[in-house]
């Protein structure tokens, strides 16, 4: 799968490509929220008046992406929660109002697929249209339903528009720092790897790629993916090292790792134990930059794709990978549900 | 509750701003005999459904017949005239 364009909007500075170009903000917040551009030239007043944050993000996206790219064969998104501060308004009222009369704008816009669906209404598209909702590997599913439907199409060529949105819930929030999910104390995302104490900070975003089968004037390539729900520690060595064999490559192959470390004191070592096999490859560590949140995966994509074109280097550590060619994404939820990305120029 | 018509206009559309997100106009933008839908505002049906659900709410009317809701939801001056007659709060 050949990615012909991209775009984001995230907590850095994606959307006016300041932060590839090594713009890097410092947060100093529990909540990392998406720096949102100005939508009254990209979305229609009487739209925009209805949409929730994460569909007016991903429409944000998409619309620019679309502009500038022929109209896909298909429509593609991962969302582990789609619009959840209008959902939990939705159920709110439920009570509120004893089940009465319910105003539906707020549920129109909190289901999972409305951001796949308002994009298709917008463009006028009436092709494939899906949205995953395998929470932390919701952007994994579609990434692998992308690869299906290129498969299903053979050499026909088709194009996709793949993309993942997530939100912040001031509610959700609650409940998951009143959960430890995300940390009781403030530390800098410059220091986050260093905190030492559990939980991370909450991010938020849209990612979206124009993918093709066809691998003329491409950016890089989504080369394979793998994801388990089911691995304990002592089995990721061999989680990453049967992925590269499967892809009939060793470390030594990879030029760059694309890490989540989000400063979890309890499940960062699973990332220091999948590193071992690379030494000290050049890193990036992408949660500093945009938080945590379920589909932060697509971001990263996003992230390799820029370092692939020689942009974003300022992020590399662990010494400076020149022109790197192959990057690997590792990341992790929970330390439940794992997936690797591979992505080449 | 507001019983003088013209603090009850005006308590109207600041309602009317609030339920159907009109968040860059404010009441006095907002004229009294202005056609809702089809006009300026551009209103659609979804928005009818909002208004039916404000009136519910704020004045405890309910509007079942699609007929009269019709006559009702023209502008600002029936949907008020209907409130001061019909409402139960």
């Amino acid at each position: 799968m050949y990615i012909k364009d991209l775009y984001a909007i995230s907590p850095q500075k994606t959307h006016d490509l300041s932060f590839e170009n090594g713009d890097w903000l410092v947060f100093n917040e529990f909540i990392y929220k998406a720096i949102e551009p100005s939508y009254q030239d990209i979305i229609p007043a009487s739209q925009l008046r209805r949409m929730g944050k994460a569909v007016r993000m991903g429409i944000g996206v998409s619309l620019p992406l679309m502009g500038r790219n022929p109209k896909p064969d298909g429509i593609i998104f991962g969302t582990a929660n789609g619009g959840l501060e209008d959902c939990i308004k939705f159920l709110n009222q439920i009570v509120e109002y004893n089940e009465g009369t319910l105003t539906p704008t707020n549920f129109v816009q909190s289901t999972p697929n409305a951001l796949a669906g308002q994009v298709a209404l917008i463009s006028e598209n009436m092709g494939y249209n899906i949205t995953h909702v395998n929470g932390s590997l919701a952007f994994e599913s579609a990434l692998l339903d992308a690869s299906l439907f290129f498969d299903e199409h053979g050499q026909e060529e088709k194009t996709i528009l793949l993309g993942a949105v997530e939100e912040i819930s001031d509610y959700n929030y609650n409940i998951d720092h009143l959960g430890k999910r995300f940390k009781q104390e403030l530390v800098s995302n410059e220091d986050l790897l260093y905190s030492n104490t559990p939980g991370s900070y909450c991010g938020e975003g849209s990612t979206q790629f124009f993918l093709s089968n066809n691998p003329e004037k491409s950016l890089a390539k989504f080369s394979a993916l793998k994801q388990s729900s089911c691995l304990s520690k002592n089995e990721i060595g061999d989680f990453v090292l049967s992925f590269l064999a499967e892809q009939n490559m060793n470390p030594e192959d990879v030029d760059c790792l694309l890490l989540g470390k989000n400063g979890d004191s309890l499940t960062d070592s699973w990332y220091d134990e999948l590193a071992k096999p690379f030494g000290d490859k050049p890193t990036v560590y992408f949660k500093k930059s945009v938080g945590e949140y379920r589909t932060v995966s697509a971001f990263a994509s996003y992230l390799a794709v820029q370092l692939l074109n020689g942009k974003a280097h300022h992020l590399i550590e662990n010494g400076a990978a020149a022109e790197p060619r192959t990057i690997l994404i590792y990341n992790h939820f929970d330390a439940v549900r794992h997936s690797l990305i591979l992505i080449q120029k | 509750m507001t019983t003088n018509r013209e603090e009850l206009i005006v308590e109207f559309k600041e309602h009317l701003i609030k339920y159907l997100n009109l968040l860059d106009l404010t009441p006095a933008d907002i004229k009294n005999d202005e056609v809702l839908f089809g006009g300026d505002l551009g209103l659609d049906s979804i928005d009818s459904v909002e208004l039916i659900v404000l009136l519910d709410r704020e004045y405890g009317i309910k509007i079942k017949n699609p007929t009269e809701g019709r006559q009702i939801l023209v502008d600002v001056n029936t949907i008020v005239d209907y409130i001061v007659a019909n409402r139960t709060k």
